[in-house]
């Protein structure tokens, strides 16, 4: 192998020297322990022995009598018969004085601007991931700017009014990435929902306060409908769609500091009163931000009701990485032509937003009119 | 020094396997008075004053235990058990692991620690930490008069050998004292008092002067809350990683030196243990890395004071 030559540290505290000549000619044979180039420091002139034997190389471009040197530098190799010049042999010298540098020196690397890394104690990092708090935009009040526990716990309080708060800055930022990367379509149709609305009121005369509502009904049907239509249970990743196998739904929540959207997680596998019970836990949690991550992370499916708001119809945002987004308007009694007579029905208006790059139009409709014929007539679905 | 007296008077009382063996702890009663009136009591085979001779004694003790008695060897200065330090490593500690448990070596090692009066490096040792590296020691550094009659006694009545050192300036220190049946089992940190922004974790000396930097801040509406070991070996961080899950801040003040030591070992145990609990850096406050100089004003800049313990704490704070 090639014997590179490189500039040696003379003195403790050398980082260049001055290159004053080579001993010996470019091609002629060495024996080591010779004097093979001149380096003057700062304090005296020095003859450097080659360590090494074989034929000198001096690199093209390398240093000339009078160019400053790096300490480190690689200036010729010494090569054995049958060797060459390694191809990506750097070029190494640093300007003649006066001079401007020209690119220099592989062997250093150039300094890397300084990483402006913010500093967090173990404590806060904890308390930040556990409340929710985005910790990277919070000023640390610690020595140096460090983030403490104090500064996550003072930015939840802030996150509490309108505005200010992390969680607003989290939704603006997740929702324009949703309207810059998606392509939302959104259906909307009208649902009988009289059978669901006398359910309701069986199970509120039967469970009470704790009875499960519209919305958790909704979400088991939502389930139902997605087992049977799987292409609304995707994601868009990377540059795929990729199947989901469970069904998690989120629930959007308004609080507060802002919209979060928990997630219940294998609803398929939940009573309808279990998806109340975890829904309502969620929900409670959410409001007093003592949700994990965790909770609103993974969702396949999402839906929001405004129902409560006294609106029909409206264009839910997809929540990425998610496919779709149902959006559940009031229900009211309207009246609706059957047969030839006009009769007082419970209608309920979904709008449903899918995302137009994983699924197309005519899928994602057959997907809402199955769950508006859920909605007619739930029979086994709910298993009430 | 009464407290631990009357607990070897009652042992001594209670099992006659116990003899003392150490210089000038005869009828002179301990230089420090450790063994006065006992010489009266219980005679001078139960009393031994011996030459100046610390391997020799320490050996005899050794063997003195091997079969079946209960030496207590009162060093003075612990600074004086180094020349015996053969004999504890190598025979002391290891005979119960060597013999498979046949032996016990119930060997009370005592001797005063501390820096104070002008002392000088040769009686100003505190050397806790060195005897807490070797497995097959117990190591008790009390605080207090109940803490020292409760552990001395416990010391007394168990199989392994203990190294009990108490600080010369904590001899005279009144405070009261349980009568009858008291005992300290060791490894049980006590919390002296409770407190929610910042743990400091102090031993012998030190939790006096960090009680009066307690009292200093709690003016201020700093509240420490301030532990205990009481024993250095087994030592007890449950209970201070118990204390960091509340306040997150840490302060270790031992006068004994820093490398290797008490702050170093609790700092390492914590940040195992308890990394995400720690919402600053661990600090250890110890006596100074130097022989302890016998001038009054430099001896007095050597080891931490009240005034010390509590700037650490605000710069803990600050952290």
């Amino acid at each position: 192998m090639a014997i590179p030559i490189a500039v040696p540290r003379l003195g403790w505290s050398t980082e260049e020297a001055l290159f004053t000549g080579w001993l010996k000619e470019d091609g002629a044979p060495v024996r080591a322990g010779e004097p093979l180039y001149v380096l003057e420091t700062d304090k005296a002139s020095q003859e450097v022995e080659c360590l090494d034997a074989g034929t000198l190389n001096i690199l093209a471009g390398g240093p000339k009598a009078g160019d400053k040197v790096l300490v480190g530098a690689l200036i010729g190799y010494l090569l054995q018969p049958g060797e060459v010049v390694p191809s990506s042999a750097p070029l190494v010298v640093s300007a003649r004085e006066g001079k401007p540098a020209p690119a220099v020196v592989a062997t250093f690397a150039a300094p890397e601007p300084e990483r402006s890394r913010i500093a967090i104690s173990p404590r806060a990092l904890r308390i930040a991931a556990e409340l929710g708090v985005d910790w990277t935009r919070i000023e640390g009040s610690g020595r140096d700017g460090r983030i403490v526990e104090r500064d996550v716990r003072a930015a939840l309080e802030r996150g509490g009014k309108p505005g200010a708060g992390s969680v607003r800055r989290v939704i603006a930022e997740r929702l324009s990435r949703s309207a810059r990367t998606t392509v939302p379509v959104t259906l909307v149709t009208t649902a009988d929902a009289s059978p669901l609305a006398g359910i309701r009121r069986r199970l509120k005369e039967s469970d009470g306060p704790d009875a499960p509502g519209y919305t958790d009904l909704v979400v088991k049907l939502v389930a139902e409908a997605l087992c049977r239509h799987p292409a609304l249970n995707a994601r868009w990743e990377g540059d795929g769609v990729v199947l989901q196998e469970g069904i998690h739904i989120g629930v959007a929540v308004d609080t507060e500091a802002g919209l979060l959207v928990p997630v219940i997680r294998n609803v398929p596998e939940l009573t309808v009163r279990q998806v109340a019970a975890a829904s309502r836990d969620l929900a409670a949690r959410a409001r007093r931000r003592a949700l994990r991550p965790e909770e609103m992370q993974g969702g396949t499916f999402t839906v929001s009701n405004l129902g409560a708001f006294a609106i029909d119809a409206f264009t839910p945002v997809i929540n990425l990485p998610e496919c779709a987004v149902l959006g559940m308007g009031r229900i009211e009694r309207r009246p609706v032509a059957e047969g030839d007579a006009i009769v007082i029905r419970e209608q309920l208006t979904l709008s449903l937003t899918f995302d137009h790059r994983i699924v197309d139009g005519a899928p994602a409709a057959r997907f809402l009119g199955e769950l508006a014929a859920l909605i007619r007539g739930p029979g086994a679905a709910l298993g009430l | 020094m009464q407290a631990t007296l009357e607990a070897l008077t009652e042992e001594m009382a209670r099992d006659p396997a116990i003899f003392v063996l150490g210089e000038g702890i005869g009828k002179r009663g301990g230089n420090f008075r450790t063994t006065a009136g006992l010489y009266e009591r219980y005679g001078p085979l139960r009393l031994c004053d011996t030459p100046i001779c610390e391997r020799g004694f320490v050996g005899l003790a050794c063997g003195a235990a091997m079969a079946g008695a209960r030496p207590v060897v009162d060093f003075m200065f612990v600074d004086f058990v180094l020349d015996a330090l053969g004999e504890i490593f190598n025979q002391i500690a290891k005979v119960q692991y060597m013999s498979g448990g046949r032996l016990r070596m119930p060997v009370l090692l005592r001797g005063c620690i501390g820096v104070g009066h002008s002392a000088a490096t040769h009686h100003s040792g505190s050397y806790h930490p060195l005897f807490a590296h070797i497995p097959g020691l117990r190591v008790a550094v009390p605080s207090n008069p109940a803490d020292a009659k409760g552990l001395l006694r416990h010391a007394l009545r168990g199989h392994d050998p203990v190294v009990f050192l108490e600080h010369r300036e904590l001899l005279g220190v009144k405070g009261p004292v349980p009568e009858g049946d008291w005992e300290i089992p060791f490894g049980r940190a006590a919390v002296v008092r409770p407190g929610k922004d910042v743990t400091v974790v102090a031993l012998s000396l030190m939790v006096r002067h960090a009680l009066a930097a307690c009292a200093a801040l709690e003016k201020e509406g700093i509240s420490v809350e301030l532990i205990d070991p009481r024993t250095v070996a087994p030592l007890d961080v449950d209970t201070v990683l118990a204390s960091v899950r509340k306040t997150g801040r840490l302060l270790i003040v031992d006068e004994a030196f820093g490398p290797f030591g008490l702050g170093s070992e609790i700092a390492a145990q914590v940040a195992e243990r308890g990394l995400d609990q720690l919402d600053a850096p661990i600090r250890r406050l110890h006596g100074a890395h130097a022989p302890t100089p016998y001038s009054p004003p430099l001896e007095a800049a050597v080891a931490p004071t009240a005034k010390t313990v509590e700037r650490a704490i605000r710069d803990l704070l600050e952290d």
